[in-house]
This record gives structure tokens, C-alpha cells and sequence, in this order.
């Protein structure tokens, strides 16, 4: 689907604009420089009637909206799963301890609909995206045991994707980053029941948690904030492509007709740094560093391939190829020669739909400068802190 | 008066119950372990034209990891380059249509007849793998259908009892699923610039003593304590070039080391792999 759609550019402009994307610095038809997302309008709690949800909408006209529902579910019990049910034998002094170890979460407690208009929902792009965004949510397991309530009951995750405008261009970082304003603005309400009792909620909305709790410091002083936010929050996916020797960020559907190859990184934010020496550091470094963690790569099928090729003057009958004056044979195998050559080789100024896939090298350099300190992934979840959460 | 005719089953649902082993006896029972060395892939048999009506065909099987489990059963047939039909849009390169399907007795929990978005999934990833070793231009005008079944999906009887593992599994399907349909295509005669095979690597943590995770190829999840990231590659060996990268799990964005060595490791999957196919295909030339 989306990523395969047609575009209706001409060889000749596919080829000028793939040209001006691998010069130095690359030009983008937008005038954006490479690692430079499009403008876009954010906001969140849109949905009254949802635990959570967000809007976005970028420049260019799309625009989705995420919410999420949560509902009771009585957890089975798993026979075949011992882990969960280990406590089970313990005197209550124990379970008291084993508390914390028993929370555990199970990936069917996250439900996740992705719906792009035009698209069946069993369309092959909208199950890959909806697999990428779950893949990349469940990725470190911790998600699913925020849904915990007690052994016997759980909050069932109902995520609501919406892409509410055709879509323009690949609608991955859009609905990627809808969905983390809509989660980190998710609240679940609290709960007054205690032990593995039938819950029973606080009807005051206002005492409701964060699904991802913030840090006890409120909006009055956000600077200083900066670095106590980190807390975990959920992850980011974002579309890289590569031309020539550039990396570019957030591709446009027409530069993403002329991509070499195309990268969905999903990358998360864990809270627990990995060494205290390693938080002392922190600390000291400027704000915007995050302890970022990679959760899942996805090469996409980028839709250059299904562009139709230009044909080089050597091989076009309008330019003399195949003309009747071609009768000597000498002149027609050097003819067929040259078309053989066409067909193989790149002519400057042509386009040609890539063929085979990319170097090893290309693909880890665009990982690394999702990644690198202080690269765009940190930008973006910088960029994510300025969106008011209400 | 109540309803005679039919018994209704109860409300709610219940799971029948399964009455485990002493504890005990179930420590005794030690995790399987892994025998092959961290770098070697299991074996696998690999035959193409077992399906005559199709115009390109392949089978694959790999060896079961041998403790009551059962190993990956693939065939793959390729349909065509065939005409399009005339109600479609004008193309200037061969359409590509995937379709993974598990057999519904494949794997532990039944499958349905349509397809899951696993299996969807799978397909996506299937395309985007094939896209990049045929030449696409060559066959304006004209479709492929490449239909995989997977007759047995991998899983260990004793193990594979613990959430998650299936996840796992669902790499080394793709893999398989990546070398079989390429030797279909070659068996089709459809033009490639290389024969792409799949390769899986991971990152695990073995148990009993607190060692450090290490990198495996072909990895049998059940034969692991945990798998932290997983790494699916189709490579392209003459051209040194990947068409396909899957990477999935939980890495420290710090250490990219363990990243490029988990990818580096699957492309040495993938040539290996990529060895089965070509000696395959020779026999079949030969």
C-alpha cells in the first residue's frame, strides 16, 4: 500500500530530483535541510471521551488522531505459565514480597487498529504498519506490566489509530508520533482497592495516573525539569531514507519515490540508566541527551522500484536506435552493444528504478545517525517535551 | 420452559485444566542446549520442481533442533510471469504478489484458514526481500504469485510453553521463507541479479551462570534462557548488497557495537544459506 503508491512524476523529473538530493548539501524540493522534519501542529486530550488521545498535523495536509481506551479484563490463568501464578502457594507475608516480582504483562493486552482511508484494514501496508508500531511498543515487555492492576484483573489497551486525511505521503513517523502524545497523555483511573480484590476505581477523574507517570514537579518550572522528565515514555519510529551519499529524515512522498533505500527505526527511551557512573555523567551533560534504546529496524520496500524507468537516446528508436539505416551488421551488434549497456548501467540523467538492495554500511550509517547523541531521535523527543500534556 | 433442544456451554470462558509434573521432575528435566557452534546454522534440504503444475517450485526442511521438536517445512510455488489481466492499471515492471500462509496444524496454537496479520506480515517482508533481486523491469506488464506454505513451523514440545518465544519464531520463518522463494524463482526462470537467501541472528542469554549475552546464527529460541534482539537479513552475496533488515528487541542505543556485529552475523547466515541454494540450483542444472 502506502509505501507502494503511485506517483505521478515523470522519468525525467525523477531523475532531476534524485540528482538534487545526492549533491552536498542535498536539495530538497521544500527547501528542508536533510535531517529537518516537516512543520506540524500537536496537541492532546482531544477526545473527552477516551483515557487518552492526540492530533497531529503536519504541513503538508495529513493529519491522524490516536485514542486509547482501557477496560477492566479478568486475567486468565495460565496453567502453563507457572510464573504467574507462583505466589499462589505462599503465605500472605511472602505474596506481600513477591509483590512486585509478580507483575507481569502479556502482549494480548495491547489491541492495536491501524484505519487509512481507501485501504482495507487487512490491506498489506496497514498490517505492516500496525505491526511496526506494536512491534516496537512491546519491544522491551515493560509496557504491557503498566497495564497490571492485580493477579486477578488487568487494563485491557485498546489503541485507535485514525489517519483522518488521505494519505499524502507515508503516514509512519505521523501516526508513530501520534500515538506516543496520545499514550504519554493516557491516564487510567486510580485505583482504591487493595490486594487481588474486584477493583473498585476513584471516580475522580482528577486523581486519575499517568499511564506514564511524570516526575512530582509540575509545569511551574518546566526548565528545570528537563532532566527529571525522563521517566520511560513510549517509543518513536522514524522513516529514514538514503540517496546517494545523504541520509535524509522525514521524506516526502516525492522524495521517497527516488529513495536508494528506506529505514523505519524505532527507537524508545529506557528509564533506568544502565550503571550509576553512567548517570553521574548524565547529569553533568547538557539537557537533550536521553538514554535512548533501539527496539526494532524495518527496511521498507521503497515505491522507487515501481517507478518507470527513462530510456537512454542510445536505445530510443525517436534518436536513431533500431533506425533502417542500421542495416551492416557490424553497426547492429555494436547498436545492441549499447542497449545492453543501457539496460545494466546508469546514464547520467536518466532514471533508472534501483536494483538489488543496499550496502550493509549505508544501512548501519542511517541506524547511527538516528541514534547518535545528540542526532535527531533526541531532537524529536526534545521537541515531544514542548507539547503541552493535559 | 427452558430451551431442551441444545446445551448451552457455560458464560464465561475456561481453559480445561492441565495438571503439571511434580516440580521436581521438571527441574530434572534440563533446558535443551545448544550443540552447534555460536557461527553455524542447522542443516537444511533444499529441493526445487517438486510441484510440476506450477512454473516454478521449491521445498524446504530444517533439521529439528532433536528434542521431540520439529523442524521448519517450507514449499513455496511460483506462478507465472503471467499477463495481467486487462481491468489492470498499465505496469513497467512485474507485479509481485507474496502470500505466507501457516498450514492451520503448523504450529502449537491452530491457525485459521485466512491469513493472521503474522502472516501478513510476513508477506510484506517476503516482497520487499524478493523486489530487490529481480529484475523487475524485464517483465513490464506481467505478474508473479509466489505462494508459501508452511507445512510445519518450528517449535519444541517441551519448551515452548513461555509467552514470547512464538514472536521469535516468526524470524526464522521469514528466513526460511526468504531462500525458498528464491529457489522457486530461479526454478521459474524469473531474472535475478542474485540468488537472496535469510539469515537470522540473535543476541541471547544463556542460562545458569550470569554470562554474558552472546551472538548466535539460526538461533532456536527454546534452547536459550532469553532472546534479548533478533536480526533477520536476505543478503545478496555477489553483490554484497541487503534487500531486507528486520531487527527486533531491546538494545542500549550506546553500544551499536552489538547492533553491526548482530547484523554482520546475519549476512554469515545468509551466505550460508545462500551456499544450500546455489549447490541446489547447480544440481538441477547439471
Amino acid at each position: 500500500m502506502a509505501s507502494s503508491q503511485h506517483v505521478l512524476l515523470s522519468p525525467a523529473e525523477l531523475a532531476y530530483l534524485h540528482a538534487s538530493l545526492s549533491l552536498t548539501p542535498p536539495i530538497r524540493p521544500d527547501g528542508r535541510s536533510p535531517t529537518q522534519f516537516r512543520p506540524l501542529v500537536a496537541e492532546t486530550g482531544i477526545l473527552p471521551g477516551t483515557n487518552g488521545s492526540a492530533r497531529i498535523c503536519f504541513a503538508d495536509g495529513t493529519e491522524a488522531i490516536v485514542g486509547v481506551k482501557a477496560e477492566v479484563e479478568r486475567t486468565r490463568t495460565r496453567h502453563d505459565f507457572p510464573s504467574l501464578d507462583e505466589g499462589a502457594e505462599g503465605d500472605d507475608d511472602d505474596l506481600e514480597d513477591n509483590q512486585h516480582d509478580v507483575v507481569k504483562g502479556d502482549n494480548d493486552w495491547v489491541e492495536m487498529t491501524v484505519e487509512i482511508p481507501g485501504y482495507r484494514d487487512d490491506d498489506a501496508g496497514t498490517v505492516f504498519l500496525s505491526a511496526m508500531l506494536s512491534e516496537a511498543l512491546l519491544a522491551d515487555g515493560e509496557f504491557t506490566k503498566r497495564l497490571w492492576i492485580n493477579r486477578r484483573f488487568h487494563w485491557k489497551l485498546y489503541l485507535d489509530i485514525l489517519l483522518i486525511s488521505p494519505p499524502l505521503s507515508y503516514p509512519l513517523p505521523l501516526l508513530s508520533l501520534t500515538t506516543h502524545l496520545a499514550l504519554l497523555a493516557t491516564r487510567l483511573p486510580r485505583l482504591k482497592s487493595e490486594g487481588d480484590e474486584d477493583p473498585l476505581f476513584d471516580d475522580d477523574w482528577a486523581a486519575a495516573a499517568y499511564l506514564y507517570p511524570r516526575p512530582a514537579a509540575k509545569k511551574g518550572s518546566k526548565k528545570t525539569t528537563s532532566f527529571a522528565t525522563p521517566t520511560a515514555r513510549p517509543p518513536v519510529t522514524l522513516l529514514v531514507m538514503a540517496v546517494g551519499n545523504n541520509i535524509i529524515f522525514d521524506p516526502s512522498k516525492e522524495e521517497l519515490a527516488v529513495a536508494d533505500v528506506a529505514l523505519a527505526v524505532s527507537v524508545g527511551e529506557s528509564s533506568n540508566p544502565s550503571s550509576s557512573t553512567a548517570m553521574d555523567i548524565e547529569t553533568e551533560e547538557t539537557k537533550g541527551h536521553h538514554n535512548l534504546r533501539i527496539l526494532s529496524v524495518r527496511t521498507i520496500d521503497p515505491p522507487s522500484r515501481l517507478t518507470p524507468p527513462g530510456i537512454p537516446n542510445a536505445s530510443n528508436s525517436a534518436y536513431g536506435a533500431n533506425a533502417a539505416g542500421a542495416k551492416d551488421t557490424e553497426k547492429k551488434k555494436q547498436q545492441q552493444e549499447q542497449a545492453r549497456t543501457a539496460e545494466s548501467e546508469a546514464v547520467e540523467g536518466v532514471w533508472k528504478a534501483p536494483r538489488g538492495g543496499a550496502k550493509p554500511l549505508v544501512l548501519a550509517a542511517l541506524v547511527q545517525k538516528v541514534l547518535e547523541k545528540g542526532g535527531v531521535a533526541d531532537e524529536v523527543l526534545d521537541a515531544l517535551d514542548g507539547v503541552d500534556l493535559n | 420452559m427452558a430451551d431442551r433442544r441444545r446445551i448451552n456451554g457455560p458464560v464465561g470462558t475456561t481453559i480445561a485444566p492441565i495438571y503439571d509434573d511434580a516440580p521436581e521432575q521438571k527441574s530434572q528435566v534440563a533446558m535443551a542446549t545448544r550443540s552447534r557452534p555460536a557461527n553455524v546454522i542447522r542443516k537444511m534440504y533444499l529441493k526445487t520442481g517438486v510441484t510440476p503444475s506450477a512454473s516454478g517450485s521449491a521445498y524446504l526442511e530444517i533439521e529439528s533442533s532433536g528434542n521431540g521438536g520439529s523442524g521448519l517445512k517450507l514449499s513455496c510455488s511460483v506462478h507465472g510471469p503471467r499477463a495481467l489481466p486487462r481491468s489492470t492499471p498499465f505496469s513497467p515492471h512485474i507485479i509481485l504478489s507474496t502470500h505466507v500462509k501457516f498450514a492451520p496444524f503448523a504450529t502449537k496454537q491452530r491457525r485459521g484458514y485466512l491469513r493472521d496479520p503474522i502472516e501478513r506480515d510476513l508477506g510484506t517482508h517476503l516482497e520487499a526481500a524478493l523486489r530487490g533481486s529481480i529484475i523487475a523491469d524485464r517483465w513490464p506488464k506481467s505478474g508473479v504469485d509466489i505462494i508459501i506454505s508452511i507445512v510445519e513451523g518450528e517449535q519444541d514440545r517441551e519448551i515452548s510453553k513461555a509467552q514470547g518465544i512464538e514472536a521469535w519464531d516468526t524470524m526464522n520463518a521469514l528466513s526460511g521463507c526468504i531462500t525458498v522463494a528464491s529457489a522457486a524463482l530461479a526454478d521459474a526462470g524469473i531474472d535475478c541479479v542474485d540468488t537472496v537467501a535469510g539469515g537470522v541472528a540473535a543476541l541471547v542469554q544463556d542460562a545458569g551462570d550470569d554470562a554474558a549475552p552472546s551472538i548466535v546464527v539460526d538461533p532456536i529460541p527454546a534452547e536459550h534462557e532469553k532472546v534479548l534482539a533478533a536480526c533477520c537479513i536476505a543478503y545478496l552475496p555477489t553483490r554484497q548488497e541487503v534487500t531486507n533488515l528486520w531487527f527486533k528487541g531491546d538494545l542500549p542505543a550506546s553500544d551499536m557495537d552489538v547492533y553491526t556485529q548482530l547484523v554482520e552475523k546475519g549476512i554469515q547466515a545468509s551466505k550460508s544459506a545462500n551456499r544450500v541454494l546455489v549447490d541446489c540450483l547447480n544440481e538441477t542444472v547439471g
